[in-house]
């Protein structure tokens, strides 16, 4: 390389490109952030009109989705009342994490301790590429095929038996309904074991082999190994691992809105049409004709992003309380 | 990973009381993981087949060659928006995805990287609807439900996705291939755009497939944006325009069973695309981490 070249390209010019060169980079974050902040912003503003016709409790413990009304003095009172959807949101996310998270986590256990490496390949292969589907086609099939196989299996059962004690799991057995909430859990918890089963894998896998190897060494059986040794080293992993899984069932929307059936109100049983906010704001936005109906969807959306939000929060301080632990523990 | 094949219990011969109690215990729960690992992929097996028989019937060419508007209606128009939405979204988020991701690994001082991870997570854990609606409040009452705001909404999903997989290969990159570099005088731009970026070219295009892959499944958030139409845009982002998933979601409630019958033929299309980026990851991350 010739001297001249050496200078054109060299220190010289390099560190002027290199200071350009970090900017432009460091700008792509910036961008990054400028859209989260819009997210939330475009959010807020949007739902100003709201609050000039409602309070933010009688919006959050609102149960009619009722518009805006007229008073008799020509006053507009805004009459929009969330506490159906949070409502269908919350339950449909817990019968989801309940079933996903033993499922998934006992599932990962089975996959890294037992598995033969010729089953333990092809399964988690399988499991994980149910992660990939997209989840209209999921809400397809759950719509056609396993929405009625519940109706008439679980949901049958549960209702003629359990039904009869808790008004909670009533159904009428001669026209069931079409579409129901609990549906739209099992469906959700569906397309989260895949999540929950893959971090599971990850998080049991990096607990150390020795740790297994003393307690077998002392007479233990491999069940025993898992439930007092795996499963207590690999706690706050398998908590990340629900967490994740729950912010991704709150915030599920085109499979939940073609199975939970979304109607207006909280239903009496389990096993009766609802909505989420998801599927409330999937299925309203069209119709949303006066800025306040706009804005108290956005109102909506600021509550799903706020919990979904914390549940980042909540695993990123785990994530660090894990690291410190790990840290102490050298 | 090793697994231990026998333990202590399995050589005491005839166990007895206690003892066999726990072998019982060790037994069933063995049983009970293994039923776990079925459901988690039954599933899987009952939604592939239920979309292959009802969706083959009516996969033929007049769903991929002919457009709604047509005597023998078909999809075409989905899939040239469905193609179009997705790679313009990924010309916009990849750059972005890249540069930052880089950035943060590369540049950035302890306390911005830990922020900008922070960043990361909370995109990554906001739902589609939200960029949707985000979309919808922001680039709808200016443009329209139009493929710009189509665009934005799908960005906005997509930018993590390619931020964090890039942050993560490029941790990857030993320091010493940098150093090398370094110490022969070779700027920093160069160094990270031809070794450090170079030597990690396979996991960014990971990174890549999988923004592409949640692009073109995703409905909500082009529902509230790009809406769906009858007509064939080509690169007329400024109208609204059709996409594989929002046939599907619409005329899954069709009354016409022809619409309902190309739902499940378009949902196997989608499918088996999803399946072939998922696998191809796979192989090229298994390599990648071989070489």
């Amino acid at each position: 390389m010739s001297i001249t070249k050496e200078s054109r390209f060299g220190f010289g010019g390099g560190i002027r490109v290199d200071a350009l060169f970090r900017v432009l980079f460091g700008s792509a974050v910036v961008v990054a952030g400028i859209l989260l902040a819009g997210v939330v912003l475009s959010m807020v503003v949007s739902s100003l009109p709201v609050w000039n016709i409602q309070t933010p409790l009688s919006f959050v413990f609102g149960d009619r989705w009722a518009g805006e009304v007229t008073q008799p003095d020509g006053s507009v009172v805004g009459n929009y009342g969330a506490l159906p959807v949070i409502w269908g949101t919350v339950v449909s996310a817990l019968i989801a994490i309940m079933i996903a998270a033993p499922v998934g986590i006992l599932a990962a256990v089975y996959l890294v301790e037992f598995a033969p490496r010729r089953l333990a390949a092809p399964l988690t292969f399988f499991v994980e590429l149910m992660a990939a589907i997209p989840s209209v086609v999921i809400g397809l099939w759950a719509a056609g095929d396993l929405s009625a196989r519940l109706r008439d299996s679980v949901e049958w059962w549960a209702s003629s038996t359990l039904g009869r004690i808790f008004p909670w799991l009533a159904e009428d057995p001669e026209a069931p309904a079409a579409q129901s909430v609990f549906r739209a859990g099992m469906v959700l918890a569906i397309m989260i074991i895949p999540m929950v089963v893959a971090i599971s894998r990850e998080v049991i896998r990096s607990v150390p082999q020795s740790l297994r190897e003393g307690f077998i060494g002392m007479g233990a059986t491999r069940w025993e190994t898992i439930r007092h040794v795996v499963l207590p080293a690999a706690r706050i992993g398998l908590t990340g691992a629900v967490l994740l899984a729950l912010g991704r069932a709150v915030g599920e929307t085109i499979a939940v809105t073609m199975v939970i059936g979304n109607a207006e109100g909280i239903p009496s049983s389990l096993f009766l049409p609802g909505q989420t906010i998801a599927s409330k704001i999937a299925s309203n936005y069209g119709e949303a004709s006066s800025p306040t109906e706009t804005g108290a969807l956005a109102a909506l959306g600021i509550c799903l992003f706020a919990v979904t939000f914390m549940l980042s929060l909540a695993i990123r301080l785990l994530v660090r309380r894990a690291a410190r632990g790990a840290g102490q523990a050298s | 990973m090793s697994v231990l094949r026998f333990t202590a219990t399995d050589l005491i011969k005839a166990p007895s009381g206690r003892e066999a109690q726990r072998r019982r215990a060790d037994r069933i729960m063995r049983g009970i993981m293994l039923a776990t690992a079925a459901i988690a992929v039954v599933p899987l097996i009952g939604l592939i087949t239920y979309i292959l028989i009802n969706g083959l019937p009516f996969l033929t060419s007049q769903l991929i060659v002919n457009s709604p508007l047509d005597k023998e209606p078909g999809i075409s128009n989905a899939i040239i928006g469905s193609l179009q939405l997705t790679i313009a979204s990924i010309i916009v988020a990849a750059p972005i995805g890249i540069a930052g991701g880089v950035y943060l690994n590369e540049f950035a001082s302890p306390r911005v990287s830990s922020a900008g991870e922070l960043l990361i997570d909370v995109m990554l854990g906001t739902p589609s609807i939200i960029a949707g609606l985000f979309a919808f409040l922001v680039v709808v009452p200016a443009l329209g439900f139009s493929g710009y705001a189509a665009i934005v909404a799908l960005s906005v999903l997509m930018i993590p996705v390619v931020m964090r997989t890039t942050q993560e290969v490029i941790r990857l990159v030993p320091a010493g291939v940098r150093e090398a570099s370094l110490a022969l005088g070779i700027p920093v731009w160069k160094t990270t755009i031809f070794v450090t970026c170079r030597t990690a070219a396979s996991g960014l295009l990971t990174g890549v497939v999988l923004a592409i892959s949640r692009g073109l499944g995703e409905t909500a958030p082009l529902l509230l944006t790009a809406k769906g139409t009858n007509d064939t845009e080509i690169l007329n982002f400024g109208s609204t325009m059709n996409a594989m998933p929002i046939v599907i979601y619409r005329y899954s409630s069709s009354p016409d069973s022809l619409q309902i019958g190309q739902a499940w033929a378009t949902a196997l299309v989608l499918l088996v695309i999803a399946l072939l980026l998922n696998v191809l990851v796979r192989f090229r991350t298994v390599n990648s981490r071989v070489a």
